[in-house]
């Protein structure tokens, strides 16, 4: 198997200065306005958030992380990483969004008189 | 120039190098659901709280989490190009560039050191500790001890980074890597990059809505 980053002085193989500025870029601008967008408060607000987050993931993951340029075994890796802590948050959420007892009974007696509903 | 060993049970250098790089992936893998666990934690928190985390966001430190994120933008650009820099064999622009990310995340590590003061004088402090009046409701006291626990996670990985990029530009220094082999430079950096993705999802969900 040749390996893809064998490179030679002459011509250096792998990404491009402007990629990686450009994928800079458009990191900045993402960030921004999940900043901006935030600050106006509509329904869909924190799903949104989460979709430039993960544009932001995979922006970082494909460019700064050589994904493009890597073999299928190791963006297996990561699809299986992102498979799991899908199920795991997806499935711990669905847990407590359909339960009927909180939060009667999620709370703890009130001990120290601290806390107020 | 130095050339790296050849372990014997390789074939070439491409197979050690792309089992190198196979194998920090799955390390790679393995620190996201280390934090994944705690994402699920905090899903599972705001389903039953949404309110109080509702709030509690709005009051949190926006600009020192705004902040610190471009911060950790910049330090995956400029660790990014150390690799770049590398396989055009300049290698004192690598350095170089490996210590301006040392530089950005020490300033990450001032920035947060920072807030968790504030966070103390207000109160905000994670479970039994948690004192602050002006939100004193159990889920507020949830959002701020999942604050604690994953930034705090994330400080932790931050530091590590540090000392993995300290002994990378080290390395460098002594031209130890080069154009045709620089794979450990490579894998270290992926490091600092998941420690930057992290912080990309913990952004929205501690600081923004």
């Amino acid at each position: 198997m040749v390996s893809r980053t064998h490179t030679s002085p002459e011509e250096p193989e792998g990404i491009p200065l402007r990629t990686y500025a450009g994928t800079y870029v458009v990191l900045l601008v993402l960030a921004t306005l999940s900043l901006l967008l935030s600050r106006i408060h509509f329904t869909g607000g924190l799903a949104v958030a989460l979709v430039i987050a993960s544009s932001k993931a995979i922006a970082v993951l494909w460019f700064f992380m050589h994904l493009v340029e890597q073999s299928s075994s190791s963006r297996f890796a990561v699809v299986i990483a992102v498979s799991l802590m899908a199920i795991l948050a997806g499935l711990t959420l669905v847990d407590v969004a359909t339960r009927h007892t909180f939060p009667q009974k999620a709370e703890p007696m009130p001990s120290s008189g601290f806390y107020q509903r | 120039m130095t050339v790296p060993s050849l372990g014997e049970q390789y074939s070439g250098y491409a197979r050690q190098e792309e089992t190198l790089r196979f194998g920090m992936w799955i390390f790679l893998a393995s620190e996201s659901l280390l934090f994944g666990g705690l994402f699920a934690l905090y899903a599972a928190y705001r389903g039953m709280y949404t309110a109080d985390f509702d709030e509690a966001v709005r009051h949190n430190t926006l600009v020192y989490g705004t902040v610190n994120t471009y911060i950790l933008l910049t330090s995956s650009l400029t660790v990014a190009l150390s690799v770049w820099a590398i396989r055009r064999e300049r290698a004192r622009l690598a350095v170089g560039l490996l210590l301006a990310t040392v530089a950005l995340g020490c300033g990450f590590l001032v920035l947060k050191t920072l807030e968790y003061i504030e966070h103390w004088r207000e109160g905000a402090l994670p479970g039994p500790f948690y004192h602050w009046a002006e939100h004193p409701t159990f889920g507020a006291n949830r959002f701020f001890t999942l604050y604690w626990l994953m930034t705090g996670l994330h400080a932790l990985h931050v530091t590590a980074g540090l000392v993995v990029l300290l002994w990378l530009a080290a390395r460098a220094q002594r031209r130890r890597y080069t154009a045709a082999h620089h794979t450990t430079l490579e894998m270290g950096t992926l490091y600092w990059h998941l420690i930057d993705v992290v912080w990309i999802f913990l952004w929205p969900i501690l600081y923004l809505i």
